[in-house]
């Protein structure tokens, strides 16, 4: 009925929204720099007040933010609103977990094993899913996370509800020296520095052919196969680059907290993705890492006040859905725009 | 391929949607080289015809060759890739993108597919492809605008060039001067023009004069049925398509 | 002999009379779902929460000194204005632009996220277990049947009932499906469509609230109670084809039943996967649900 989109399909012309980042074949990686900036700034004056539950609530924020780039990439950039992009996350997660925890305490292997768990998992998500649209595809994708996190609470031999706790402390080998994740700082700017990579990856991704696909089929799929792309490899690239992403960053996790639970995989998990995407920027990729700090920063400001911070940042991803589509980074190309006087 | 096998042949070609035959048994033949249009008045099954050939329905019965290949059914990015493309009736751009970056997906199939996670920028051919384009289709000017923003006229000539982009050998223009002022048309019959040295052409049209100008060969469509096909000046002759078309119907269109 | 009728009347019946009695809870949760979004093309990620709050606003009405058989009304009332206001605060805002589907979407999942909080807010994360208002049981056959549940087996028939005869056979309901047929045409002809796609959503909700009222008794009362059913009335409502009345109950039916049955014979861990499974299943063979159609086919 709905979302069955008829391959011939007349899109009238309405005038489009401004330009998104992504949109733009180039655009300025000014915000990124910008992001890098302050966090050495953050990480020095930390170093020197001798913090270090700010700098684990920052690297914790970044590791989120990893996942709602995942996020991003599908929603922002390619036009899937994924509603269990959590799945992967937690999955990268237990993947690392159980590598450094039984099978060797080797970061690069944790990571790599992560990943390759994310591929698969991600192929199989994708074949469920890709083929169904808009509301049809957020429904299953909710569904798989629902499910798999029901079957990880139920399976005692990885710990079940519980989770698995006692993850070591380890040594993180990058030739010329080590990080240890447990150093506050050290482990921050590791996983700054890994976050950013994933934010130049992606950034690079879409200034391919295959990327320019993918913005393609959010703008107007029905155009596409007329162009010579299938829109399911499209769409299967998408899926799977963004369980990566997600697996990726879930892998940093039981190195930062110790520990993992089926939590990591629930709904408020996923749904947290999408909040902090559209707040921060839908198809900006920069934007998810701000709307990561955002809504870290919002939840610990708030939280000092009172537990009911969700009302207040439900509150505020509503009024982003409704009044500032662009998000964070929308509202600073506009000021920027304005500066500047002229077009945007 | 032989010089004499059509670019386009298309026989015993029918689709229905329920009760509705909107193309019954439709044979025709497309010339290399050529412009062949096809008239016929609003719901004839023109549009429904070039949505057959492209891949974008799937014929109930009858088959579709393409360069003398069976290409019934073949998915329409497929049939892309092998040269044959198409043009929108109701323009049907990347609105939010801009004017290079609509012709720049459409050119990239020109690339090697291993090259497809390399920049685009790398690639010389897409790069020559669509700054040729750009100044063919007189876009200069709007070469970064979003397409949403072009003008009428300025959008349709950009649906030609995108449907231009991949360098198909037969390029389907479906009504290409839809909405457009006389003086528009007579530029973008000239832009047609200069597309036929390089594509075969087959063309939907609703403006007559344009078609008997352009065209090499005419096939009329009534009804779902061919009614005539032939040189223009023969399909204008024919007393067939007087009365069922030149008589009544194109006073009842303009 | 004895064995197989032993089997049926001790552990088929009473799992399909339970699974009936999960079966009308989804389909009292499924029904405004599908409703609304068979209407408004909305797919309203805060029904769950929609069900949480009819449930809240009986234990509290209730506390106050309400009767249950007066909440059964009242409730679902109450919620009447809450649902013209979210249309209009919230669906109305957004309903304009190309990317409506995914819009509101997300707008009523923000929604969700703040209803649950509210709730835990106002009463606290602890399960409130209302008294089940009839007690005893029935004896038939046999078997055990406990009335409350034989009470809401009824009381989901009559409300499904009502509900087909109100999308097609009022006038409301007639320009409901007016409506969902072709927005332009219905506002041509004189239908209100703003008021009704107001009041369409409203009845959604208030058909999510009396199932709030009405399960509270049997499932308790907790924030993310809006959650345990929601996959099930979700892929009830892919199943039976999204604005289908018919077809939500055969799906809900469906479902439940097989997720009933299912559990005699594998752990229960598996009844998620098997739903799952299912509505996966169907997008994939039929995207316009089994028994799909608009709203009004059915």
């Amino acid at each position: 009925m709905l979302e069955s989109t008829p391959l011939v399909q007349s899109t009238p012309l309405v005038q489009p929204a401004k330009l998104g980042r992504v949109a733009a074949y180039e655009w300025s990686h000014r915000s990124a720099q910008v992001f890098i900036a302050a966090a050495l700034v953050f990480t020095g004056v930390a170093v020197f007040v001798g913090d270090t539950f700010f700098l684990r609530l920052a690297t914790e924020a970044l590791i989120y933010a990893g996942l709602a780039m995942s996020v991003d990439l599908l929603l922002g950039v390619t036009g899937m609103l994924s509603l269990g992009q959590a799945l992967f996350f937690g999955l990268g997660s237990y993947a690392s977990t159980l590598v450094l925890k039984h099978v060797t305490p080797s970061f690069w292997v944790a990571m790599a094993v992560a990943l390759a768990v994310g591929t698969v998992a991600g192929a199989i998500g994708a074949v469920l899913s890709i083929r169904a649209r808009g509301v049809y595809f957020a429904l299953i994708t909710f569904g798989m996370a629902q499910v798999v996190s029901k079957v990880v609470y139920n399976t005692r031999s990885i710990g079940g509800s519980d989770g698995i706790i006692g993850i070591p402390v380890i040594k993180v080998n990058l030739l010329l020296f080590e990080v240890d994740t447990a150093s506050p700082a050290g482990f921050f700017l590791l996983v700054l520095a890994l976050v950013m990579l994933l934010y130049f990856g992606l950034a690079y991704l879409l200034r391919t052919p295959a990327g320019r696909v993918l913005v393609a089929v959010r703008t107007n799929e029905a155009r596409v196969p007329f162009l010579g792309y299938q829109i399911r490899n499209a769409r299967f690239l998408a899926f799977v680059v963004a369980a990566d992403l997600a697996a990726f960053a879930g892998a940093l996790y039981p190195m930062l907290r110790g520990f993992v639970s089926p939590e990591l995989m629930y709904f408020n998990v996923s749904g947290d993705a999408v909040v902090t995407v559209v707040i921060g920027g839908l198809g900006t990729l920069i934007g998810p890492i701000y709307g990561s700090v955002v809504i870290t920063a919002l939840k610990s400001i708030i939280g000092t006040y009172t537990d009911h911070y969700p009302i207040v940042i439900g509150a505020l991803f509503m009024l982003a859905v409704i009044a500032f589509p662009n998000g964070l980074m929308g509202a600073v190309d506009t000021l920027r725009a304005r500066r500047k006087g002229g077009s945007p | 391929m032989n010089q004499e096998t059509p670019i386009l042949e298309v026989r015993d070609l029918s689709v229905a949607f329920g009760p509705l035959v909107a193309v019954d048994r439709m044979s025709f033949s497309a010339q290399r080289g050529h412009i062949t249009s096809v008239i016929g008045p609003n719901g004839a099954g023109k549009s429904t015809l070039f949505n057959l050939v492209s891949g974008a329905l799937r014929p109930g019965s009858g088959a579709v060759l393409f360069d003398g290949a069976d290409i019934t059914r073949e998915r329409p990015d497929r049939l892309v890739r092998r040269g044959l493309s198409r043009s929108f009736q109701i323009t049907n751009l990347f609105a939010e993108l801009p004017v290079v970056e609509n012709l720049r997906l459409a050119a990239q199939v020109l690339e090697s597919p291993w090259k497809a996670l390399l920049p685009t920028s790398a690639s010389k051919r897409t790069r020559d492809r669509v700054e040729e384009l750009v100044e063919r289709f007189k876009l200069e000017e709007k070469r970064d605008e979003r397409a949403g923003f072009l003008s009428h006229g300025e959008q349709r000539r950009l649906e030609i060039a995108v449907a231009l982009a991949g360098r198909p050998r037969l390029l389907l223009l479906d009504e290409p001067t839809q909405g457009m002022s006389h003086g528009d048309t007579l530029d973008t019959a000239e832009l047609i023009r200069q597309v036929a040295q390089e594509a075969s052409i087959i063309l939907i049209e609703h403006d007559i004069d344009l078609v008997m100008n352009l065209s090499d060969n005419v096939v009329v469509m009534h009804q779902g049925r061919k009614l005539a096909e032939g040189p223009p000046q023969e399909v204008r002759g024919n007393p067939v398509v007087q009365a069922a078309y030149f008589g009544t119907q194109v006073h009842a269109e303009n | 002999m004895g064995a197989l009728v032993d089997y049926i009347q001790f552990v088929l019946v009473p799992q399909v009379f339970n699974g009936l009695t999960i079966g009308v809870a989804v389909i009292l949760i499924a029904l405004g779902l599908t409703i609304i979004f068979g209407l408004l093309d909305v797919f309203n990620m805060a029904h769950g929460e929609f069900y949480a709050l009819g449930a809240y606003l009986g234990v509290t009405l209730a506390g106050r000194g309400v009767s249950f058989w007066l909440l059964l009304l009242l409730v679902p009332l109450l919620l009447v204005p809450v649902g013209i206001l979210v249309d209009r605060a919230l669906i109305q805002r957004v309903f304009h632009r190309k990317e409506r589907h995914m819009l509101t979407m997300l707008l009523t999942f923000g929604l969700a996220g703040v209803m649950e909080d509210v709730f835990k807010a106002i009463y606290g994360a602890n399960i409130i277990k209302p008294a089940t208002p009839l007690t005893g049981g029935i004896d038939f056959l046999g078997n055990y049947f406990p009335t409350y549940r034989v009470f809401l087996l009824a009381v989901g028939a009559l409300t499904i009932a009502g509900v087909w005869l109100v999308v097609n056979k009022t006038s409301f309901g007639a320009m409901v499906r007016a409506a969902a047929f072709d927005r332009q045409m219905a506002a041509s002809l004189g239908v209100p469509v703003r008021r009704v796609y107001s009041a369409t959503f409203a009845f959604g909700v208030a058909l999510a609230a009396l199932a709030g009222v009405l399960l509270a008794p049997l499932y308790s009362v907790f924030p993310t109670m809006g959650k345990d059913f929601i996959l099930l009335a979700f892929t009830a409502v892919i199943v039976g084809g999204f604005g289908s009345v018919r077809g939500v109950v055969l799906g809900g039916l469906l479902l439940t039943q097989i997720q009933s049955l299912a559990s005699l014979y594998v752990s229960p861990v598996w009844g998620d996967p098997i739903v799952f499974g299912i509505m996966v299943l169907v997008l994939f063979v039929r995207p316009q649900g089994i028994f799909g159609g608009k709203l009004g086919h059915a």
